[in-house]
């Protein structure tokens, strides 16, 4: 690695071995149902971590206490060291509903917008961000188009760029390409991959597609559920960049695929 | 914490009791305010001598009337204009011309027409409940899944069977809804022609409390005027949800 | 606009004054006595007559004045003390089920309230008018206001957006569909008591105006004021509809 960008990865990442996400003993207590219980994990910065479950194993809830929406009952979860106690403006949230987290009377534009007012930026250099983000995400002409004329994977595409806007650190994203057909699904994943590698962010991504998981992440957790606790940690060492075909074939994709099958098998009995 | 019930009448609750604490204060002294409590007792005495009853009466009559001959005519033509288009497309003009009219418009002309009481006032009510009954009826045969139009095609039906078996069974809830919102106007429309100028019904009965200097009076009237508002509409909505389950009233809500 | 739509539209027309025409002959035929039912070209001749020299334009805008100035009186009343309630679940809780209960109140029934306070002045008129035309526009924004969609609420504390930003940047613009609505019913009650209290109080208006053609047997100038209220009814929901039109030309087109 050159001296130049040895630096300014570590201006990026004052501390690369200190976690970026840090959960400590979290329990969460929700309407009098413990909906995780005593979970610990940590994220590195940049990392790309994968959870997956089955149904109501609490990985939703355990993003949305990442994200500072939820309060855990005990416990910690701390970015860069300090307590989520609220949402931070550098962490960006990708719902899965994303009809419902895009602005219906605004245009694709005024959407990615949105993120660069509360952030302050001047109206005069919002039109050129604006322009970038959504050539990056694959929506040059798009800018004047409403939610409501968009297909469901151009709208999710149309929130990423929302959240890129807001210059995130981290990138929690909810089954995100859950509603969508899947050679959507695959298009977006590969896109999604870029876009990180460009931004260099951390992701934490919920997903219940096992092979969407291992497909995208550095590292899988999978979740045992009533009440959620981690039940399985997998390191996945396949080659970067990654390929709809060719990873997909490698045998080691299948191994990890076959481990997390069963794992969930035996969760769901 | 307060239970969600109880929450609902603090509010009134402590309204009345402040309103009732300030006008003892000051020994209250107007045309246009009494204590709660005076205004409870004139509507037990108004009660006991039988005026409100029979202004109840009055009004309930020409509103019910009023619908009635309103709620047929606009269901006739609403169902009219909802089964067949050619017809509803050709009436579009005239309707979008007269409905705008408001009801009360055509008071003087009622007036000289049949003179005071019941009958100009169930007219009045009838024009007003024609528009709402047959805009919505429209809508409701309009609104028919046309899937069970398919069906009653291929099971034959013939057209008075198809009216009567699939249309119209189909198009009750909402028809029932529009009669609903209707009978809520007509109510409003009789008091307002007895405000106005007619001298029948709770409507006459709260202008002369006014003009008899009988603040307590006249806000019993206007409290009970708001019971017999609030039990129409409720009674309406029981039968509705007796009648049609819970689905009639969930698509109501969209 | 289709040639289908224009030729649909025409035949429309055509049928309109086919019952125009009906109008006509049955007061030709006197089949009921002028004095109740002028015809069409009398209650024409009279809009003129009353425009070109007489009053009908100083009624006219007399009801206009009173409705516009009760109107913006509760637009403005209506949606802000809306969006005060309609934001808040406690204030939800406590407000909504008392004004469920008012909701059915004719609201007329407030007139001999409002001239026992006032006297049969135009102050009377302009507090039943806006004491009126308050309830479609609050009830309306309340529902609008409680019906934002939660996930926004979330985005908006991601992007830690201030209070003011999150009322006028997602609270209102997501009501504002209630909202137009609620003013839309606000003008048809409006117009109503508009012309009940010109009616009862002798105020300067189109409802006085039928009430003296009535009283003194003159058909026709009453058909041209009944006509004219028609207008205004007309006209007020027309550009109500385009307002919304513009305004709300997001929305998936539904209706």
């Amino acid at each position: 690695m050159s001296r130049t960008a040895a630096a300014s990865q570590r201006a990026r990442f004052p501390d690369p071995e200190r976690p970026q996400i840090a959960f400590t003993d979290v329990t969460l207590d929700l309407g009098g149902k413990t909906i995780i219980e005593n979970i610990s994990l940590d994220v590195k910065p940049g990392e790309f971590l994968c959870i997956i479950g089955a149904s109501g194993c609490g990985k939703t809830t355990a993003l949305r206490l990442a994200a500072g929406l939820y309060q855990p009952t005990s416990g910690t979860v701390t970015f860069d060291g300090k307590p989520m106690l609220m949402p931070r403006r550098d962490i960006a949230i990708v719902f899965q509903d994303y009809g419902k987290a895009l602005l219906p009377w605004r245009t694709a534009a005024g959407n990615v917008s949105l993120a660069l007012e509360a952030s302050g930026m001047p109206s005069s250099l919002r039109a050129a961000r604006i322009d970038e983000l959504l050539k990056k995400v694959g929506l040059p002409s798009h800018a004047g188009k409403y939610p409501a004329e968009m297909s469901g994977g151009m709208q999710q595409r149309l929130q990423i760029a929302r959240c890129l806007a807001q210059e995130p650190k981290a990138l929690l994203m909810d089954e995100p390409f859950g509603a969508l057909d899947a050679m959507t699904r695959q298009g977006l994943q590969d896109e999604v991959l870029s876009l990180v590698e460009a931004s260099k962010a951390t992701v934490i991504f919920v997903t219940h597609d096992l092979e969407e998981a291992i497909y995208l992440g550095d590292r899988v957790i999978g979740l045992l559920p009533h009440p959620g606790r981690i039940g399985i940690e997998l390191r996945i060492d396949l080659p970067r960049p990654r390929d709809q075909l060719t990873t997909r074939e490698d045998p080691e994709f299948l191994r990890l695929r076959r481990e997390l099958f069963d794992f969930i098998k035996a969760s769901e009995a | 914490m307060i239970p969600e019930r109880a929450k609902a009448f603090l509010l009134p609750v402590a309204v009345l009791v402040l309103l009732e604490i300030w006008a003892r204060a000051i020994h209250l002294q107007s045309d246009s305010l009494a204590p709660p409590s005076a205004v409870a007792i004139a509507l037990v005495e108004a009660f006991k001598d039988g005026s409100v009853l029979t202004a109840t009466r009055d009004t309930l009559i020409s509103a019910f009337a009023g619908l009635a001959i309103g709620g047929a005519v606009g269901l006739a033509f609403g169902i009219a204009l909802g089964i067949f288009r050619i017809f509803d497309r050709l009436m579009e003009v005239t309707i979008e011309s007269i409905r705008p009219i408001p009801s009360i418009a055509l008071l003087p002309i009622a007036l000289i027409a049949l003179g005071f009481g019941y009958r100009m006032e169930i007219v009045i009510v009838a024009f007003a409940c024609v528009w709402p009954i047959l805009i919505l009826s429209r809508a409701a045969i309009g609104g028919i899944e046309p899937r069970l139009i398919e069906v009653s095609r291929a099971l034959r039906l013939s057209p008075a069977d198809r009216v009567r078996k699939i249309i119209i069974p189909a198009a009750l809830p909402r028809i029932f809804l529009a009669f609903r919102l209707a009978a809520g106007i007509a109510l409003i429309v009789a008091v307002t022609v007895e405000i106005a100028i007619n001298p029948i019904g709770l409507g006459a009965a709260i202008m002369t409390a006014q003009q008899a200097l009988r603040p307590d009076l006249m806000l019993a009237y206007l409290l009970w005027i708001g019971v017999i508002g609030y039990l129409l509409n409720t009674g309406l909505v029981v039968a509705q949800r007796h009648l049609f389950g819970r689905a009639a009233l969930v698509r109501e809500a969209t | 606009m289709n040639r289908s739509v224009l030729i649909w539209r025409a035949a429309s027309f055509l049928v309109a004054a086919g019952f125009v025409a009906l109008w006509q002959m049955i007061a030709n035929l006197r089949l009921v006595s002028p004095v109740f039912l002028p015809g069409p070209d009398r209650a024409w001749a009279s809009l003129v007559r009353g425009f070109s020299g007489g009053d009908l334009w100083s009624k006219l805008l007399g009801t206009l004045e009173h409705m516009a100035y009760g109107w913006l009186v509760a637009s403005i009343a209506g949606i802000a003390l809306g969006a005060a309630i309609g934001s808040s679940r406690t204030m939800r809780s406590y407000v909504a089920p008392s004004l469920e209960f008012l909701r059915p109140l004719p609201v007329s029934a407030i007139i001999p309230v409002a001239i026992a306070m006032f006297g049969l002045t135009q102050g009377m008129a302009l507090f039943v008018i806006a004491f009126g035309a308050i309830w479609p526009m609050l009830l309306a924004t309340i529902h609008g206001f409680a019906a934002v969609e939660p996930r926004l609420y979330e985005v908006a504390r991601s992007l830690h957006m201030s209070r003011l930003a999150v009322i006028f940047k997602i609270a209102l613009p997501s009501a504002s569909p209630d909202i137009l609505s609620g003013m839309r019913l606000s003008l048809t009650v409006a117009l109503i008591l508009s012309v009940v209290c010109e009616i009862l109080a002798g105020l300067d208006g189109l409802g006085h105006w039928i009430l003296l053609s009535a009283r003194s047997f003159r058909s026709a100038d009453l058909f041209a004021g009944v006509i004219l209220l028609g207008v205004i009814g007309y006209l007020t929901a027309l550009a109500m509809s385009m307002v919304e039109r513009r305004l709300l030309k997001w929305r998936p087109g539904d209706r």
